[in-house]
């Protein structure tokens, strides 16, 4: 369990606070919606209800990542944010494709949103016009996917984050904050088994201590990737939240956790892990927790 | 018979990385590989008609190249020494392996090392506190990158720009590290003007000397001062000019060198790597250069 020399940024998106020394705020727990297929709003609503209740219950703040695959979906989804996200709550929007990201900003610029909106993510992949679309219509905060395919190591990450690894005009964090973005979210970058899938876990102490940003990944992704948890069905969703651990225990500040559907196994889980760094952080490192942390609310 | 005076490249060559694809394989969880880019360079080569090719050193500027691999180093803004120099396994071996998959077999394939002292003079030091101790380790470490590319490529090819600004009393021991016992062609490639070291490039112990003769011409009249036992590689077009020399102009200055060192003069070649040119202008700088080299061997 960590406490960081680097004084540590907190960033505050609506009320959620993100960052800070371990054992301080509770897990952010990030979940995804519309990942796969049509949308389907029905579903949605119902899922957005459960997380947040189960959010409310543990004190790890929820925050619902929209995935946004097609151009005709972005009007449909902004709309339903709006309508379903409780007002001033805030959310992200999880997109790979440019053009889609453009587009969404300027729908979330003109719904008033963008002062709630997480935008996941900056990455080395960005474009000219996205750059353009990110410093017309500026999101509260950003992601920025700290993935190198030259080096996947923690070095690797800080490479890419302080000068593009070459692969980009300039540093991913100097680019961000040439756009107009104050508050950044590294995402250390999970990777397949084989692939040095422990780096994004290692890299989040490195990139803190480095830093003092808010730091998180996906590393759920790398269980996906687990082929051989395939054979063995029953365990995959528990392995899949629990992988989430890792996170926190590692000192990082948000888990980006998989479909919005495992809010129920994943909030205790994370809140379990939250109470028992707090135990030792406060012990030892004299890290009081919020009111709202797992640790106060839980008895 | 006079041998024919072979075309060739430096080292490195500008192509385009997309990088939006790349986070789109990221994302969508599918492997990414590298060879498209080397082959992208491969292909502008070998179409130009290029006799003795490289890999286009597409993966990295020419310093992260091998600090990326070598045990020591860490890449931060530039590359640092935290730890002593060792060599940590092959760096560019496999990308040699998959050029010669690529290229015809009449083709020749050079294999590019960056010189030790340049690598010396470019990392950060926070561990030797000693230059000269640093550029020995690095050629430590290089020596057993060049025992293991020797049986795969036909040449090898030190790279040391940073001779031109400062050569150190220990260059000609840092580059016999390497070269000692190196069964294929060696090439010293130092860049900038020489003029004022070339009594010390003449005790290299390489096969071949490579400068850039085309920016720096009145190198032609200085290297005539002197005596030495290696062959030239000729710079014989700029690679820090987007203008493409005409033929008819990289001709007469491959002539010019011929009229005065003769059989030495064995390979002609862009003055530097070009990996800093539109891909398009680097392209038609290589095929007027072997069209001038046509012109030349008749």
């Amino acid at each position: 369990m960590f406490s960081f020399t680097k004084e540590q940024e907190v960033f505050d998106i609506s009320g959620i606070k993100i960052g800070g020394q371990p054992g301080l705020y509770p897990t952010v727990l990030v979940g995804g919606i519309f990942f796969k297929g049509k949308p389907d709003f029905d579903k949605a609503e119902k899922d957005l209800k459960k997380m947040l209740e189960i959010s409310k219950k543990t004190g790890n703040p929820a925050i619902p990542d929209f995935f946004i695959r097609n151009e005709e979906d972005i009007e449909h989804i902004v709309n339903f944010i709006l309508e379903k996200v409780p007002k001033d709550h805030p959310f992200s929007i999880d997109i790979i494709e440019p053009s889609i990201k453009i587009t969404t900003l300027g729908y979330l610029h003109k719904k008033n949103l963008l002062s709630r909106t997480i935008f996941n993510s900056i990455h080395i992949g960005i474009t000219d016009e996205e750059r353009e679309a990110l410093k017309k219509h500026t999101p509260e905060m950003v992601i920025i996917v700290a993935f190198n395919p030259k080096d996947k190591s923690p070095d690797g990450k800080i490479e890419v984050l302080e000068n593009g690894a070459h692969l980009i005009d300039i540093g991913l964090l100097e680019l961000a904050r040439k756009l107009g973005i104050k508050k950044i979210l590294v995402d250390t970058a999970a990777l397949a088994p084989g692939e040095n899938s422990g780096a994004s876990i290692a890299a989040i102490p490195v990139i803190k201590e480095e830093y003092g940003l808010p730091t998180g990944c996906a590393i759920h992704n790398v269980v996906e990737k687990s082929k051989w948890l395939h054979d063995i069905e029953s365990a995959r969703e528990t392995v899949d939240a629990a992988s989430n651990i890792n996170i926190p225990l590692f000192g990082g500040d948000y888990a980006i956790f998989g479909p919005i559907e495992n809010s129920n196994l994943v909030f205790p889980i994370i809140a379990w892990q939250d109470i028992l760094i707090s135990e030792y952080t406060e012990n030892y490192f004299g890290i009081s927790p919020i009111d709202s942390h797992p640790r106060r609310k839980l008895q | 018979m006079v041998q024919k005076i072979k075309t060739c490249v430096i080292g490195s060559y500008p192509v385009k990385i997309d990088t939006n694809e790349i986070m789109k394989k990221y994302f969508g969880k599918s492997e990414f590989l590298w060879n498209k880019y080397i082959a992208q360079a491969v292909h502008d080569m070998i179409t130009a008609g290029i006799d003795i090719v490289s890999d286009g050193q597409t993966r990295d500027p020419f310093i992260q190249i091998f600090t990326r691999k070598l045990k020591g180093c860490r890449i931060r803004n530039r590359t640092e020494v935290v730890e002593k120099i060792e060599y940590d396994g092959p760096i560019t071996l496999e990308d040699q392996k998959y050029v010669r998959s690529l290229i015809p077999k009449e083709k020749e394939l050079k294999g590019v090392l960056t010189g030790p002292y340049t690598l010396a003079n470019s990392c950060i030091d926070l561990f030797y506190k000693d230059e000269k101790q640093l550029a020995f380790d690095f050629a430590y470490a290089l020596k057993k990158e060049a025992q293991v590319l020797q049986d795969h490529v036909d040449m090898i090819s030190i790279d040391e720009p940073f001779f031109s600004n400062s050569m150190p009393d220990y260059g000609k021991e840092l580059i016999g590290i390497i070269t000692r016992g190196i069964s294929c062609t060696t090439i010293l490639h130092a860049c900038g003007d020489v003029s004022k070291i070339i009594p010390q490039l003449s005790e290299m112990p390489v096969d071949i000397l490579s400068h850039e003769f085309k920016a720096s011409p009145h190198l032609l009249e200085a290297f005539k001062e002197h005596t030495f036992s290696q062959k030239i590689c000729l710079g014989s077009v700029r690679s820090d000019d987007i203008r493409v020399e005409p033929v008819r102009e990289i001709a007469d200055h491959i002539k010019k060198a011929v009229d005065i060192f003769g059989d030495k003069i064995v390979q002609v070649s862009p003055d530097c790597g070009q990996r800093l040119l539109p891909r398009d202008i680097a392209s038609q700088k290589l095929i007027n250069l072997v069209k001038a080299g046509e012109t030349i061997n008749g």
